[in-house]
């Protein structure tokens, strides 16, 4: 096993618990680890530098940031892959891999690339492969090859991985960012009353303090007190990842037990954001190299993790913070060979060395042996959450980073810390107090004639700018992309920020710019001879860290929609049918015999997903005939009537029959996929177009279970369990409605209607009644021979009849007339929905009809969507289709074109299989009981 | 002659208004940068599988045309024909791929409807089981469809358009369209004006906008559309994958990275942030198909302006007013139409007679009622 080498004492801010010592392996070697370790500390502690492989060069990459954000050390664990390395803690015989190594991470075949790299430069693919035409798919498989990043498997993962979860809080004040800005604001906003949330990306709170000095440390110290005493809800190991409209905040929250990870979703009445600042790279030759590190990520190594990041190291520093990491470096006995102060205006030139750090060559050639190199030439203020809240960023070239322009702030949004400024901790304490009591005024927890808090403007610190040196190198770490990439992109033309962006791919690796962004903008900036403001940036676009879509999705719940009676159809072997949301019996394994049990006896269905909607006002005869192509003013109490509905364009939208149950009462009936767009149809005429209209709409779909009760002897059956309703046919005729007690149960709707070409009567049952009144039936028709039919009999029945399904004999195309539908629209109404559509389709004559078919071989069932061609030529296609018990032989409905929709034509249909088949049009729709005497039996 | 609209539309009408007729006398106005609106922000699948023949002959000419555009161009836009599948969950969209099939066969376009088997061949992280909420019940194939480098298609043209004399200006906003009785007599920017007769609008998402300032009404909504990409992980997903019962599809690029898109925003908005929503019913529905993939992380999400027309078929050609053409209502479909839009709106222009190719599509139809029908395939399809 490795030894822990580069391990130092005990530093008095380490995160690590040296009591609980642990294994885990890293490209298959065991390693030797602490509690509180990241994978990348623990390996840097046994002193390996070189974590993955670059890119597009596939250069050997170290540590940079060592933070979430660090592009050098991104790894799979397990199944999962682009693990962040600077940031996963270790556990006990966890499995990490180097990603994008062949056949080693030492060894690697493929930083060939990194030899051809001068002929690989910006916008390389868009200039090469282009002749001779077929190479591009080969080299695109090559390439594909190359492609960066983790493995997925196909195979199922493993609970751990695959548990997610979502949570929804209401917070009054709602913190992103748990240093000591944000722990301040949080505190105060919680003192002044507020219901408050802190959420911080790091496994502790304490942001840069952890890292600092003695008083660093004790102001950390005080601060978690007082927060552990405030109330405050705090979540580590959490991100906030984008700020939605009014304030509605996700955050993805990770390590819970049993839960990989957990979509968060806050509705805050204000959002603090104080992510404090990211430490940006410096642009020279050979920073990439293992061994140059961020000042931030030197002393996060020393401070938090207790690792020697170097032997000897060369410190390039323009802030408090690099000579801060100057001190730290000496103090764990690191030698530092030579510091370079950027604020004198001294420079590095170069990183000597491919694998590792071996030197730096200085500004006029002088050469320096180190094994470390480190920077700290400023700042990036990620601005994500407050861009997502409409802020506009302005450079200020004095302070050398972005600011949020607090002007095109929401009120319900506040920055904090280092987001606007710098000073002293005092300082920065007063501010974020402040804060946090207005943030917390502004949500309501204060009293309303509370004045508003005076929050004190931060200084801003001067600092130098600083973007590259005098050579060239790496701008984007996750993509590979230099400097000079953004000089070839500029002098191609593309010299917008945007456009030299896309053209180099710089800022669109997993970093997602926020250690790159700021040096694009100051590169292309520098190479247009324009200054940074108006250059602008590069938007930075949601989420701020990204999401596992596991978490996203949540437990991804489908709901499914049962009718009451579902128990029974699974007791007796229904064979399921996903419609929708619902799922039905399509069969009980024989739809044939079911089908001819209500040809000649009596059957019964479950159509409770018809869609229904209760209507009621004095107003609802003005919506009907406005939705429906046909006449409703005079519809009695007592009957209904079969309308059909087209949108504007003329195109068959839904069907149905709608009964008028009393004076100013209907119930509605749609088809069952359109129940829900249909009520949105109904409510959007309604409150758009004629908000003055008195109707009254309530979707009851669900609140009745609906049975059709067809076949010969349905009187006979349905007359054993109704009462008070006189079944008689003079009584009650075809298109009637009635309402009453059905097995004992009171409030029932029963209508006569045949869908199934046979005398049938729909039942509409209070829903917790469906199983009882179908069970009733059933048993009360055992010598009638009642049987249930599932969907697939209907459809039979339906076809036989030759009764058309919206949607599927119609389509998104097919308008009201091609649909043999003449006879019902009134062009004569005043005006209706589709109406002046109709009108000209009307004058035109429709281009084909709906027609029945007959295969002349009456043993071929055409597949559904088979087409009809003449002469090489489409005329029309399969609708529906089926084998007819009935008739013993194959039964159509087709869409085919006018001159070939008379009766008798001669058609051919060309089978999907590429056979032809001749068949004959019908003189009707129906092939069973074209004149409709069963049905109105 | 102006064209308004640095997009793929604005820049092939000019490119071939160029190279067919040699007319270079052409400015190409961007208010922002080339590629900004839809062009830079679409998913890029391009495809010919559509269902009404006049559908399938249009974009099938496209196809023919983004397949020597690399060589014509001497840009690489990496066509990439990796085959696309439209899956189908229930058996009404099963019976329409069927349909799709049959007509893209008579026209001579390569598509077949396969089974849950063949589909797991092609794609082995789908769950092709019963198990699924919506089990899948088969896929029209499209064996040319694929995916392209929007950005390269944008640029090439721009680079070709400008080589020939066209000159594209960018950050120039159209602020005013002069129209003297009945005619274009010049037009405004942000940066001066132009005296010309011909004005193309071809803004997409603003072709209303742009449209206003000639007097012209379009029957044109402008929605947003979102869509988002994942991190990068090794190859695994070889071709375009379609869900329209999901509305989602998704396509692995070169890169590793997978690219996710969806339907339409439900209302009409010049909006284009994305929405926390979006991103969840789309890692759901990502889920339902390929339940392994929930590690994967998201890292990017976006939205562009979709030209929404009642009948899912582009606006093109002459308008009310002498010399104001449209190239509008390309919808969530346009990207793929670029080459053959631009071809025939330079033919149109440089004619003054209207290709028989998109004679149906002329602004003309909302008023005389014949409408055309491509809502079935393009809806979620794109
Ligand atoms: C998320 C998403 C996914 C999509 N996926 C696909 C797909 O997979 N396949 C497909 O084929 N299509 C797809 N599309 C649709 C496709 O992107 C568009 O139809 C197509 O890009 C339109 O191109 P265009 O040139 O007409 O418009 P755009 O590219 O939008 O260009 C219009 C330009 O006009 C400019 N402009 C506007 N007003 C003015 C003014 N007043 N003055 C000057 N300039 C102005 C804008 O800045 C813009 O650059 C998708 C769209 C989106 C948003």
């Amino acid at each position: 096993m490795k030894r822990q080498t580069r391990r130092l004492d005990r530093q008095p801010g380490e995160v690590i618990d040296r009591g609980s010592p642990l294994e885990f392996g890293w490209n298959g070697r065991s390693y030797p680890a602490y509690a509180g370790d990241t994978i990348a500390s623990a390996l840097a502690a046994c002193g390996e530098r070189v974590f993955s492989r670059s890119f597009k060069y596939h250069r050997r990459r170290g540590l940079l940031t060592a933070s979430y954000t660090d592009p050098g050390c991104i790894v799979q664990v397990g199944d999962e892959p682009n693990v962040r390395g600077a940031h996963r803690l270790v556990t006990p015989g966890m499995d990490v891999r180097s990603q994008d190594t062949w056949p080693s991470l030492a060894f690697d075949v493929k930083a060939a690339n990194e030899l051809v790299g001068r002929f690989l430069p910006a916008g390389f693919y868009y200039k090469t492969f282009i002749r001779p035409r077929p190479l591009w798919p080969t080299y695109e498989r090559v390439l594909r090859r190359f492609s960066h990043g983790g493995v997925v498997s196909p195979d199922p993962l493993s609970p751990e991985l695959s548990s997610y979860d979502k949570r929804q809080v209401h917070p009054d004040v709602l913190v992103a960012g748990g240093g000591p800005a944000g722990m301040t604001a949080a505190v105060a906003a919680a003192r002044a009353g507020a219901r408050v949330m802190l959420v911080e990306e790091e496994h502790s709170l304490g942001g840069h303090l952890r890292w600092g000095d003695k008083a660093d440390l004790a102001a950390l110290h005080d601060l978690r007190s007082l927060l552990a005493a405030s109330g405050v809800e705090v979540l580590t190991n959490s991100v906030v990842f984008g700020r939605y409209d009014h304030n509605h905040v996700a955050i993805v929250q990770r390590g819970l037990p049993h839960v990989y990870e957990r979509l968060v979703k806050a509705r805050a009445k204000t959002l603090v954001v104080s992510p404090g600042l990211i430490e940006r790279p410096y642009v020279f030759a050979g920073n990439d190299v293992p061994g140059v590190m961020l000042s931030t990520a030197v002393r996060r190594l020393i401070n938090l993790y207790a690792v020697k990041p170097g032997d000897r190291a060369v410190v390039l520093t323009a802030n408090p913070q690099g000579d801060a990491a100057v001190v730290d470096l000496e103090r764990a006995g690191v030698e530092v060979a030579h510091v370079v102060d950027a604020r004198g205006g001294d420079d590095l030139v170069r990183v000597l060395g491919r694998g590792g750090v071996k030197g730096v060559e200085l500004v006029g050639g002088h050469r320096i042996e180190c094994d470390l190199v480190v920077t700290a030439v400023g700042w990036t203020a990620p601005l994500t959450l407050l861009t997502m809240a409409g802020t506009v960023a302005a450079y200020d070239s004095r302070a050398a980073r972005y600011f949020p322009g607090t002007a095109t702030l929401p009120d319900d949004v506040l920055p904090a810390g280092g987001v606007v400024g710098d000073g002293t901790l005092d300082e920065l304490v007063a501010h974020a107090d402040a804060v946090g009591r207005e943030a917390a005024r502004r949500a309501g927890s204060m009293s309303r004639r509370e004045p508003a808090a005076e929050i004190p403007a931060l200084p801003v610190d001067a600092h130098p700018e600083l973007f590259h040196g005098p050579t060239h190198g790496i701008v984007d770490f996750s993509e590979d992309v230099s400097s000079r990439d953004l000089l070839t992109a500029v002098e191609e033309g593309y010299s917008s920020a945007e456009l030299a962006k896309r053209y180099t791919t710089a800022t669109m690796g997993p970093t997602q710019g926020k250690l790159e962004s700021v040096n694009v903008v100051a590169i292309i900036a520098e190479a247009t001879g324009r200054t940074i403001s108006q250059t602008g940036t590069t938007t930075w676009r949601p989420p701020y860290a990204p999401v596992t879509l596991g978490a996203l999705a949540g437990r991804h719940r489908e709901p499914v929609r049962y009718s009451p009676m579902h128990p029974w159809h699974e007791r007796h072997g229904a064979a399921p049918l996903v419609a929708g949301a619902w799922i039905r019996p399509d069969h009980y394994g024989d739809p044939a015999g079911e089908v001819l049990a209500v040809r000649e006896r009596v059957g019964i269905i479950d159509v409770t997903p018809i869609g229904k909607l209760d209507l009621r006002g004095p107003d609802v005869p003005k919506l009907l005939n406005l939705l429906y192509v046909n006449r409703w003013s005079k519809l009695e109490v007592g009957r209904v009537r079969y309308g059909v509905m087209c949108a504007e364009d003329g195109v068959v939208l839904d069907d149905g029959v709608t009964g008028r149950l009393g004076d100013q009462h209907y119930l509605m009936s749609t088809t069952s996929s359109g129940a829900a767009s249909v009520w949105e149809w109904v409510e959007s005429w309604l409150q758009t177009e004629h908000p003055g209209w008195q109707v009254h709409v309530t979707p009851v779909t669900t609140s009745y279970a609906s049975i059709n009760v067809a076949g010969p002897r349905s009187r006979e059956l349905l007359g054993r369990v109704v009462a008070e309703i006189d079944l008689t046919p003079q009584a009650f005729p075809y298109m009637h409605v009635r309402t009453g007690r059905v097995a004992g149960v009171d409030g029932c709707v029963l209508w006569r209607i045949g869908f199934t070409g046979e005398l049938s009567f729909e039942l509409h049952v209070p829903a917790s009644y469906g199983l009882h009144v179908w069970e009733t039936l059933l048993d009360s028709g055992n010598d009638l021979g009642v049987r249930a039919f599932g969907i697939e009999a209907q459809r039979i029945l339906r076809l036989e009849k030759g009764h058309l399904i919206v949607g599927q004999d119609t389509d998104g195309l097919t308008q009201a007339f091609s649909a043999g539908l003449d006879g019902l629209i009134r062009l004569d109404k005043d005006d209706f929905v589709g109406r002046s559509e109709l009108v000209w389709q009307a004058e035109a004559a429709a281009e084909s009809r709906l027609v029945g078919l007959h295969p002349n071989d009456a043993s071929v069932v055409p597949e559904e969507g088979s087409q009809l061609i003449e002469a090489g030529v489409i005329c029309g296609r399969v609708t529906s289709s089926r084998w007819s018990p009935t008739l013993h032989r194959s039964i159509c409905l087709a869409q085919v074109a006018t001159e070939f929709a008379e009766p008798g034509t001669l058609v051919t249909v060309r089978l999907p299989d590429g056979r032809s088949v001749p068949a004959t049009v019908t003189e009707h729709l129906a092939s069973v009981d074209p004149e409709g005497a069963r049905l109105r039996g | 002659m102006v064209i308004v609209g640095g997009g793929v539309h604005g820049l092939a009408t000019a490119y071939y208004l160029a190279r067919n007729h040699g007319i270079t006398n052409v400015a190409v106005l961007e208010k922002s940068y080339i590629g900004s609106g839809g062009s830079g922000r679409n998913t890029a699948i391009l495809r010919s599988n559509y269902l009404t023949p006049d559908g399938v002959r249009f974009y099938d000419r496209s196809l023919k045309l983004y397949e020597r555009l690399a060589a014509e161009l001497n840009y690489n836009v990496m066509f990439s024909r990796r085959g696309h599948l439209t899956l189908a969950h229930n058996d009404s969209s099963l019976r329409t791929m069927r349909w799709r099939a049959e007509v893209n066969k008579a026209s001579g376009v390569d598509s077949e409807v396969i089974g849950p088997a063949d589909i797991k061949k092609l794609v082995p992280f789908m769950d092709t089981s019963e198990r699924a909420r919506y089990p899948i019940l088969g896929a029209l194939y499209h064996p040319p469809g694929g995916i392209i480098r929007h950005d390269a298609v944008v640029w090439g043209y721009a680079r070709a358009a400008d080589a020939m004399g066209v000159h594209v200006h960018q950050d120039t906003e159209l602020t005013g369209i002069d129209v003297e009785q009945g005619r274009v007599t010049g037009v405004r920017t942000s940066r001066g004006s132009i005296a010309t007769r011909v004005v193309v609008n071809c803004t997409a998402g603003w072709s209303t906008l742009v449209a206003n300032l000639a007097g012209v009404r379009l029957p044109v909504q402008t929605f947003p559309l979102q869509a988002a990409v994942t991190e990068p992980v090794r190859p695994f997903l070889d071709t375009v994958v379609v869900s329209g019962t999901l509305h989602v599809y998704v396509s692995q690029t070169d890169r590793g990275e997978l690219v996710f898109g969806a339907s339409v925003d439900p209302f009409a908005s010049y909006s284009t942030r994305g929405t926390l929503e979006f991103v969840e019913g789309l890692a759901g529905h990502v889920l339902q198909l390929m339940p392994s993939l929930s590690t994967l992380r998201l890292l990017r999400q976006w939205a562009g302006l979709c030209d929404m027309t009642p009948d899912f078929a582009p606006i093109m050609g002459h308008t009310e007013v002498d010399g104001f053409l449209v190239d509008v209502g390309w919808g969530t479909y346009g990207f793929k139409a670029g080459p053959v839009a631009g071809e025939t709106m330079a033919e149109c222009v440089a004619t003054g007679r209207t290709p028989e190719l998109i004679s149906a599509f002329g602004l003309r139809r909302f008023a005389d009622g014949s409408l055309v029908g491509e809502k079935g395939a393009a809806a979620v399809g794109h």
